[in-house]
């Protein structure tokens, strides 16, 4: 079995500044950390991973992730925590993607991983603690978190679904069953919570609490830290320019800013229809 | 909460007659309950002076508290004024010399604010003069700083943390606070002021001299004791030539008020990671944490949680509690090592973090039954396991004083020198092992220091646990220990002083404290009982003159509890003043507090001839 997990770097800070004149998010230096969605996603993983070697099956679960050079370093940490092997995108070319362009860019790497190379690193690279397997073209699971904590879109883990045409569950709160070339999830729905059954291959996306994320062990530490994670560019993954990056990507970005904040509080005075009066002109003054 | 203020000028602060209304204020987190009559919440040292001054014509007993989350009841009043600084809670001003910063600030300032400020490299700088906002400017653009010091509790107040002279998990590297402290300053029971700074006064010898700001002379023979060779918070720090200041630390709020104090600041380390590395047996995690001690070059700490400790914290996390959200604790997981390293790169970590792998499979443990947190997701995990640890016992307890209110955890907080390490772990075994009493048992183990909790199901197994750990004091102090590493002594531990340096050495620090506080007005009941102060005072010669007046002096505490000898209830039996409005006759020590400009004038010619030996 081979399972793609896909993470992405964020803030570790949920006070995140916005640079007045770009509208961008200003990356200040500060620690960034794997989306805790992401985060519940390889858990998940891993812990299939776990409940497979202990039947003696084999089970390769990889990490990608689009991103800065620096993102591998999160990469390797998911190695350390039981990831087979991981790969990272990245290339200018990228930048200023939406989530179609991201997707596109993920769908990328994730057939990257399916080849016989990626396949080959996987299985001579693995850390001694654990056995890779090559896996085939595409890979029997995609997972990602339901969103990510800065963008909020929940949209990358359905769009890889329509990218490889794969059934896609949402919000999934709980794994019940892998089996015949099936999985059986829970998942949330504006209704309640639906036990679904999907055939492989298929895309999950996860809720943050669906599982602890484990912590690595000084012995994963030290395997990641000779483990090999891929940096490809754009053209090493063969995407199309067309669909990377700004040039991908359809949504307009007009305008984004911090909401201003004011606590000004004042106290309205005088008898019942003056104080009425007064909230009237306050509401005509906010254009209400 | 509103203080009744009364007084002649605004300037005075207001000292507020004790109702019901501050009944927190009668204990601490030792759970300790004592009595007072009247207390207040000054903002500056002024204020402690002129109400300190307005005390000491009636040798009126001064507590001092802070944050009050001390566990030897050192903040527990035994009668007379509570002194609380939490109010006096500001950062004074930054100087930068050598490198290095050093910040001042009140007493009452928590570790937590403190630390939010120094992350933010943003100071309350309203009050501060122009070479401080210079130094400001100059800390905003270096690296970013940190207090090393490191009590569990970051509500503790930095003045408190000074008086028990607090060290925590990282005192394994940075030792404990004495050594983060460049200067103070010490309100005398007489509202006169000692002004310290490092290397300017030292004793000769065993001799100590100071002068105070009001023209005065202390003049005091320090005690005889050799210190011990563990960490120890364990009565008066004392060495040949030492530097007055390192005296005051660790002093349990005996000799004077802290209200102010200068910290050096040092630089946080690159790179923090933390690894709880956990084994079958605690033997293994003994001989790993003696190899971890030796090879590892970046251990800033060294902890351990024993398997009783897991075993309790394992229940709770099974029984769907907040601690649900920790990892599992497999069963083959049976006792923890938690070692945390600070290096300025990644690569020198993960040396000693291949290091730790290499000790961890010498002592007979799997590096893959281990927790390693280089993130601050997995730091915070860390962090909330070791904090869990300790609640979960508490909450235990808790649990069990609902059937058996008398009972509470009993924890030791004893160290022993290096090569004593398994003999001490020894004795705790046997000796529980012999008493038949449920424990659970973590702490500083890089210091040999570790916190041996008792869980009395009923009064008689509380009792046993008690006197199981006078024994514990004797056997640590003939080991060359500390009977208190970290919590100080405050009233709880006063008896294993004795235990620890012997009547004669007790009695020259009883000497001491007098040559400080002739009227024994401060701490009352923290390291001396009343009746041995009142007899060394007695001794003669030894009396000064002048302080005669303060024969009186412990007697409005007699009829107080000791709240180290009767349970967490002690107080109970105190007054109820619950009459919300002071009346300034209603008692002695609550009456109006005069003018600043008019000091005690016979107490301060009393310090002025204040040694006593």
């Amino acid at each position: 079995m081979h399972i793609v997990v896909c993470v992405k770097a964020v803030p570790s800070s949920t006070e995140v500044k916005m640079d007045p004149v770009t509208h961008t998010i200003v990356r200040d230096g500060r620690e960034s950390v794997v989306n805790p969605f992401d985060a519940a996603a390889l858990e998940v993983a891993l812990a299939i991973k776990d409940e497979r070697a202990a039947t003696g099956e084999g089970c390769r679960v990889s990490v990608l992730s689009m991103g800065i050079p620096a993102t591998e370093a999160l990469l390797r940490d998911g190695i350390a925590r039981g990831a087979s092997d991981a790969l990272l995108l990245s290339d200018r070319a990228f930048a200023g993607a939406d989530t179609l362009a991201t997707s596109y860019a993920l769908s990328c790497g994730i057939r990257e991983l399916g080849s016989a190379s990626m396949s080959d690193v996987a299985a001579s690279g693995a850390p001694e603690h654990e056995e890779a397997t090559p896996g085939p073209s595409l890979p029997d699971l995609i997972l990602c978190g339901k969103m990510a904590v800065d963008g909020d879109t929940a949209q990358i883990g359905p769009e890889l679904a329509g990218l490889f045409d794969m059934p896609c569950v949402t919000d999934m709160r709980e794994l019940v069953a892998i089996e015949r070339g099936r999985v059986t999830v829970r998942h949330a729905t504006d209704a309640g919570i639906e036990l679904v059954e999907v055939p492989l291959p298929a895309v999950l996306t996860v809720a943050k609490d669906i599982a602890q994320p484990r912590m690595p062990s000084i012995a994963g530490v030290r395997a990641a830290a000779g483990a090999p994670v891929a940096v490809l560019s754009a053209a090493r993954v063969q995407a199309d320019p067309a669909r990377s990056g700004l040039a991908g990507s359809p949504t307009q970005v007009v305008r984004s800013f911090v909401p201003e904040r004011s606590d000004a509080c004042e106290v309205l005075e005088g008898s019942v229809p003056q104080q009425a009066a007064r909230i009237i002109a306050l509401a005509e003054e906010a254009g209400l | 909460m509103a203080a009744t203020s009364f007084g002649p000028t605004p300037t005075i602060p207001a000292i507020i007659k004790f109702s019901s209304e501050y009944d927190e204020y009668r204990g601490d987190e030792s759970r300790s309950r004592g009595t007072a009559e009247s207390l207040s919440f000054p903002r500056t040292e002024d204020e402690v002076r002129a109400i300190v001054r307005s005390l000491s014509s009636a040798r009126t007993p001064i507590t001092v508290q802070g944050a009050r989350t001390g566990l030897a009841a050192g903040a527990v009043p035994q009668g007379g004024h509570v002194l609380n600084l939490s109010h006096m809670n500001r950062p004074l001003g930054l100087r930068e010399g050598n490198g290095r910063f050093y910040l001042r600030v009140q007493p009452g300032l928590v570790l937590s604010e403190l630390r939010k400020y120094l992350a933010a490299k943003a100071f309350p700088t309203e009050d501060w003069d122009e070479a401080s906002l210079t130094a400001a400017q100059r800390l905003a653009e270096a690296p970013e700083q940190m207090f090393p010091t490191d009590p569990t509790e970051t509500s503790a107040c930095l003045g408190g943390m000074a008086a028990c002279n607090a060290s925590g998990a990282r005192s394994f590297r940075y030792g404990a606070m004495r050594g983060h402290v460049t200067a103070l300053r010490l309100v005398l029971a007489n509202g006169d002021v000692v002004a310290l700074r490092r290397d300017e006064v030292r004793a000769r010898g065993r001799h100590l001299m100071l002068k105070t700001e009001g023209g005065s002379t202390i003049e005091a023979d320090l005690p005889t004791y050799q210190m011990p060779r563990a960490k120890n918070a364990s009565g008066y720090y004392v060495e040949d030539d030492m530097d007055a200041l390192d005296l005051i630390i660790g002093s349990d709020g005996t000799l004077g008020i802290i209200t102010e104090l200068e910290l050096a600041l040092m630089p946080a380390p690159a790179v923090v990671w933390a690894a709880s590395c956990f084994f079958a047996t605690e033997d293994q995690a003994v001989e790993a944490t003696i190899a971890a001690r030796a090879d590892l070059k970046h251990a800033a700490a060294l902890e351990y949680f024993d398997p009783a400790a897991l075993d309790v914290l394992r229940r709770a996390r099974a029984q769907g509690s907040a601690f649900a959200a920790l990892p599992l604790l497999p069963e083959r997981f049976g006792c923890c090592l938690y070692v945390e390293l600070q290096a300025p790169v990644e690569d020198e970590a993960m040396a000693d973090l291949e290091r730790l792998g290499a000790i961890v499979r010498a002592a007979g443990g799997s590096e893959r039954d281990s927790w390693v947190a280089r993130t601050a997701v997995d730091r915070e995990t860390l962090r909330f396991f070791r904090h869990a640890v300790p609640e979960s016992v508490n909450m235990l307890i808790d649990e069990r004083r609902r059937e058996e209110p008398s009972i509470t955890k009993l924890g030791s907080d004893m160290s022993v020198p290096d090569d004593r390490l398994r003999d001490v772990i020894s004795l705790y075994r046997s000796t529980l092992a012999e008493e038949g009493l449920e424990s659970a048992a973590w702490g500083h183990i890089g210091n040999n220091h570790l916190h041996v909790n008792v869980l009395p199901r009923n009064a008689e197994e509380y009792a046993r646990g008690k006197a199981l750990f006078a024994r514990w004091a004797k056997d640590v102090a003939a080991m060359g220990g500390a009977v208190s590493a970290e919590h100080g002594v405050g009233k709880l531990k006063r008896d294993f002083l004795t235990t620890m340096y012997g009547s004669e050495h007790v009695r020259e620090m009883a000497r001491l404290k007098l040559a400080f506080d002739p009227a024994c007005q401060l701490g009352r009941g923290n390291l001396f009982d009343a009746a041995l102060l009142d007899e060394v005072r007695r001794e003669g010669a030894a009396v000064p003159e002048g302080a005669d007046a303060a024969d009186a002096g412990p007697d409005a505490a007699d009829a107080g509890p000791d709240a180290s000898g009767t349970g967490p209830d002690a107080a109970d039996a105190g007054p109820d003043t619950s009459s919300a409005d002071l009346d300034a006759a209603a008692s002695p020590d609550a009456a109006p507090v005069p003018s600043a400009a008019a000091p005690a004038d016979a107490l301060a010619k009393a310090m002025n001839t204040g040694e006593v030996s």
